[in-house]
């Protein structure tokens, strides 16, 4: 069937006559998005940084609706696949809206709140019972019918009785009255959904397609993109998003509730804002060679005999900075070494290996609040089990050798000697078990038959371990690393939970990401805050790429 | 098969959904609510949602709460959503700050004292004082002057008694939690009789708390928590305190807030207290810790201790009172409420005399409203303790947990606790606290 004998006069999907239609339809659509471009931009409901998002999302879809027209006036496959996109998007939008102006969301969760306790859930039971003996009685021979049936009716009566417990009746019958009740808008929703849904139908179907000239290639890929489209389209409003606000953000003052200036790079100045004094004695005050007023002592340093002040107008993003890199520098190894030792010891064929594969995973999936408040009386200098078990361990070995060791008392929280260290403790410990699996999974891919030759080659465990092993877990360990860096760069439960939220004692264990907090949400400088952020992304990209690179040349080599 | 099931959960889905368009009628407790035409609707009562703080730990508080809230319901004829809000360990303040830039937060809503000043200076609060000027029998007066003074201050004029941003809630301050077995067992004099003699100095508390180390092993004389109330009590006592006397300038560098300070670090130098930055309150109740300095919000936790327990006010110190602080936090009202008069006659309902009585006999604060048949009361709660150990507190010159209102109170407290944290930790000497801290802390000041 050629395109223009297609294209006949009848109005079914796909028909001349339905193409010019739906052409009109998105000469109609771009109008209303244009129209709503410019009604959002000029609204007082939202924040100026919402409307002009909306705006731009409007815009877009008045453009893709636009271009839609013209690809399908020239029957071109572009037309169909533009319109299906931007009519997925109405669609949705409408939706989502309706369900919104219904109050759905809302709905649920009293719903959720009220059928866990109540009746529905025993309906839900109902149901689940009767899906059980109907499909147990399909596996028996000769197949039950009676039960089969038995299992459907009670499905039938679950769900039904699910349905009116969870309040149908009322909310079928609470319905008209929200249509009705003057406000146009759940009428309008309504109709952008059945409009859109149907238009989705009918462009969807294979009639249409042919009409359009489109492939099978055409119909493969976006039936991948209607797949990845939940996931893309929460991408962009759940993370791309408001990745860009932050950016937006942080060249500006604002304060979360008013203010919203435009200071263009001033938060990044201030952020890395330093000065450097040579001072006359090593303990001249600060006062005397920087404007206190605005920078505070970061540190001092002697160099070839002359003594520096180094002040910062933001003190604290710099110790943030260094308190970071040292936890990243002492966690990362720590969770990753151990990691890979064990894996290698749970890769073997030793009894009891499943349960202690499972034993080590437990932290990884453990809450980090949970964790930390239980490390946090551990770690307690006083009635603590960590120092119990020193005091008990010193004793023994005092006793027993007739040594006269000190129990040295650690105030594992409470001195800022060792406070970063003991939160490095807990991090390491929990991400372990989750870089043992990441390693067990590289172990186990590794062929047996290189270490068969490496052993009819004469060489020993260690060498194959550093021969074979090794670089066959490149592609793990970078992941690993990679991964494990990420995490430590952006610590923050462990140490917000230990310190209370202070980073402390003294500052010794602000961590970038809490100072980003402490910024943002009980200063109130989002601006600032979002600067920050920046900054540690950055950072992060910095180590990231360094390791990609690293390994790359390490792979090279490995390749040559 | 599959079809078929994918109908059936797709129908269930489709029903679920339609089911919640009415959720809050499907209850079947009023499940006629729903269908109920809209004139009938616009005549139902008013929903206010209310959320307020509750400390760790502490269930039975927020039952109480909702308890009064149910009451507080009928009596004002309207329906209240009490929320509970999170202990103090998951950021009650910085959640609520998210919410209310967001526009999502309830109607009304506590936060304390320190916080007033910056949810004004945003906006964020409602006077209420055309309401309560309104409201027959309402007097600034029934109140313990030290918080009204904040929450009667206008900042356009800097003058008190204009405006009414709040009630407050309930009022604590410090006393000092006594594990009487181990002072017995030590032979020191009862800090209780002490105190009654007008003996319950510095030095008594000092040597009491020696006496109490001196049983050796991991018992500890004194313990106190990490954060601002504890130090800044022994600041006070000795004449000094956080700010100046107009609270714009730091006041931490003068001789009397380092004496203050240096006799705190003697305590940690000396080995008798509980290492600063542990929380001492879990050794304390471990029966490892003579004294721990605290609030009346600890009372519920250590009433559940084994051993015999008390309280006795701070010791005084060089300045001849103890330093006390008047902790306080309000109930205010969101500026975006759709009901402020309401909201004003809720904020009202849970500061009358009954109302705080009720939340007082958990133990955990004490009334804001001040008079003798309040502090009656107060004292028949766990009668056989030490109560007037706090009212002795509040009675002696505190100082209130305040705001600044011409500057960033958690700016201020974020350097100052850094550098106290030092200080106590032996990291810093208070000699080079007192050269720095004001230079690195005063910048608070210039917002």
């Amino acid at each position: 069937m050629t395109r223009s004998t297609f294209a006949s006069a009848s109005s079914a999907p796909g028909s001349g006559r339905a193409l010019t239609l739906l052409a009109g339809w998105h000469v109609a659509l771009s109008v209303a998005l244009v129209g709503g471009a410019l009604a959002t931009l000029n609204s007082a409901a939202a924040s100026e940084a919402l409307r002009i998002a909306a705006a731009i999302g409007l815009a877009l879809a008045a453009s893709g609706s636009a271009a839609a027209t013209l690809f399908i006036a020239r029957r071109n496959h572009l037309g169909r696949t533009l319109s299906l996109v931007v009519n997925y998007i109405v669609f949705l939008a409408c939706l989502i809206g309706l369900a919104h102006t219904l109050g759905v969301f809302m709905g649920l969760d009293d719903l959720a709140d009220y059928m866990a306790r109540g009746f529905p859930f025993g309906m839900g039971a109902l149901f689940v019972v009767g899906y059980f003996i109907s499909t147990t009685a399909l596996h028996e021979r000769p197949v039950s019918l009676a039960r089969r049936n038995l299992g459907r009716v009670l499905m039938a009566l679950g769900a039904i009785g699910f349905l009116l417990t969870a309040g149908v009746v009322p909310a079928l019958a609470s319905l008209p009255g929200k249509y009705i009740s003057g406000n146009l808008l759940p009428l309008a929703l309504t109709a952008g959904v059945m409009t859109t849904g149907y238009l989705l139908w009918s462009m969807w179907r294979g009639e249409s397609a042919r009409a359009m000239g489109a492939k099978n290639i055409h119909t493969e890929r976006l039936n991948g993109w209607l797949f990845l489209s939940p996931n893309l389209l929460g991408f962009i409003l759940f993370f791309a998003g408001p990745l860009l606000f932050s950016l937006y953000v942080s060249f500006t003052n604002w304060d979360s509730f008013n203010k919203r200036d435009w200071v263009g790079l001033d938060n990044y100045r201030r952020v890395f804002n330093l000065t450097v004094q040579a001072l006359k004695t090593a303990n001249q005050p600060a006062g005397d060679v920087i404007d206190v007023r605005v920078y505070d002592e970061l540190l001092r340093a002697n160099l070839f005999g002359q003594s520096y002040l180094i002040g910062a107008e933001d003190k604290r993003f710099w110790i943030s900075l260094r308190n970071t890199l040292v936890f990243g520098l002492l966690a990362v190894p720590l969770a990753v070494i151990p990691a890979l030792a064990l894996a290698a010891l749970l890769n073997s064929r030793l009894p009891g290996m499943r349960f202690y594969r499972t034993l080590y995973f437990i932290p990884s999936v453990a809450a980090v609040v949970g964790v930390a408040l239980i490390w946090q009386w551990m770690y307690n200098s006083q009635v603590g089990w960590i120092n119990y078990f020193i005091t008990n361990a010193i004793s023994l070995i005092n006793s027993v050798l007739g040594s006269n060791i000190k129990d040295p008392q650690i105030r594992w929280l409470a001195d800022s000697d060792y406070a970063l260290l003991s939160v490095v403790i807990m991090s390491a410990w929990q991400w372990l078990g989750f870089n043992t699996v990441l390693f067990l999974a590289g172990l186990q891919t590794i062929p047996r038959e290189l270490y068969e030759a490496a052993t009819v080659d004469g060489a020993n465990p260690g060498q194959q371990f550093f021969n074979v092993t090794l670089p066959m877990l490149a592609p793990t360990t970078l992941y690993v690393l990679t991964t494990t860096t990420i995490q430590a760069l952006q610590v923050f439960d462990q140490v917000f939970i230990v310190s209370n939220g202070t980073g402390g004692p003294g500052t010794s264990t602000l961590t970038m990401t809490l100072n980003l907090y402490q910024n943002g949400f009980q200063s109130f400088r989002q601006g600032y805050a979002s600067a920050l952020a920046w900054v540690l992304f950055v950072v992060i990209f910095a180590f990231t790429l360094f390791q990609f690179r690293r390994q790359r040349r390490a792979s090279g080599a490995y390749d040559m | 098969m599959k079809t078929k099931y994918s109908l059936i959960g797709l129908l269930t889905a489709a029903g679920v959904s339609l089911a919640a368009c009415a959720a809050p009628t499907a209850q079947p407790a009023q499940p006629a609510q729903p269908s109920e035409p809209a004139a009938t609707q616009a005549a139902a009562p008013v929903e206010i949602s209310l959320r307020w703080r509750t400390r760790p730990d502490n269930k039975e508080e927020a039952d109480v709460y909702a308890k009064i809230s149910d009451e507080v319901a009928q009596k004002l004829g309207v329906k209240l959503t009490y929320e509970p809000g999170g202990s103090e360990t998951s950021s009650y303040q910085d959640v609520l700050r998210t919410e209310l830039a967001a526009g999502t937060a309830p109607d009304v809503f506590w936060i304390p004292g320190t916080d007033i000043a910056d949810f004004v200076q945003r906006g964020l609060l409602l006077d209420l004082r055309p309401y309560a000027n309104a409201t027959p029998g309402y007097s600034d007066s029934n109140y313990y002057p030290e918080p009204m003074f904040h929450l009667t201050y206008n900042p356009e004029t800097g003058k008190p008694g204009e405006v009414l941003w709040g009630l407050p809630r309930d009022v604590s301050t410090f006393v000092l939690y006594l594990n009487m077995d181990l002072i017995n067992e030590a032979g020191a004099p009862d800090p209780r009789e002490l105190a009654k003699e007008g003996k319950w100095d510095w030095a008594a508390f000092k040597s009491t708390a020696e006496k109490v180390n001196a049983l050796g092993g991991d018992i500890k004389g004194y313990g106190m928590n990490a954060w601002w109330g504890p130090y800044g009590a022994f600041m006070n006592a000795a004449g000094g305190g956080f700010f100046n006397a107009e609270r714009n300038a730091c006041n931490l560098n003068s001789k009397a807030s380092l004496e203050g300070l240096a006799f705190a670090r003697g305590l940690y130098d000396a080995g008798i207290a509980v290492p600063y930055g542990e929380d001492s309150e879990p050794p304390f109740r471990a029966g490892k810790v003579g004294m721990f300095q605290n609030g009346r919000w600890a009372t519920p936790g250590i009433s559940t201790v084994t051993f015999n327990w008390d309280v006795v006010e701070l010791p005084k110190g060089p300045s001849g009172h103890m330093g006390n602080w008047l902790f306080w936090g309000a109930y205010v009202v969101n500026k975006n409420t759709k009901h402020p008069e309401i909201a004003w006659k809720l904020v009202d309902a849970l500061t009358q005399a009954d109302v705080q009585a009720q939340v007082a006999a958990r133990g955990t604060n004490i009334p804001s409203r001040v008079g003798e048949s309040v502090f009656a009361e107060f004292l028949k709660i766990l009668p056989d303790k030490n109560n007037q150990a706090f009212l002795n507190g509040l009675a002696d010159k505190p100082t209130a947990e305040g705001p600044l209102w011409t500057g960033s109170w958690p700016d201020f407290d974020q350097v100052m606790g850094a550098k106290v944290s030092d200080v106590l930790t032996g990291k810093l000497s208070v000699e080079e606290f007192g050269k720095t801290v004001c230079d690195e802390a005063g910048k608070a000041f210039k917002q």
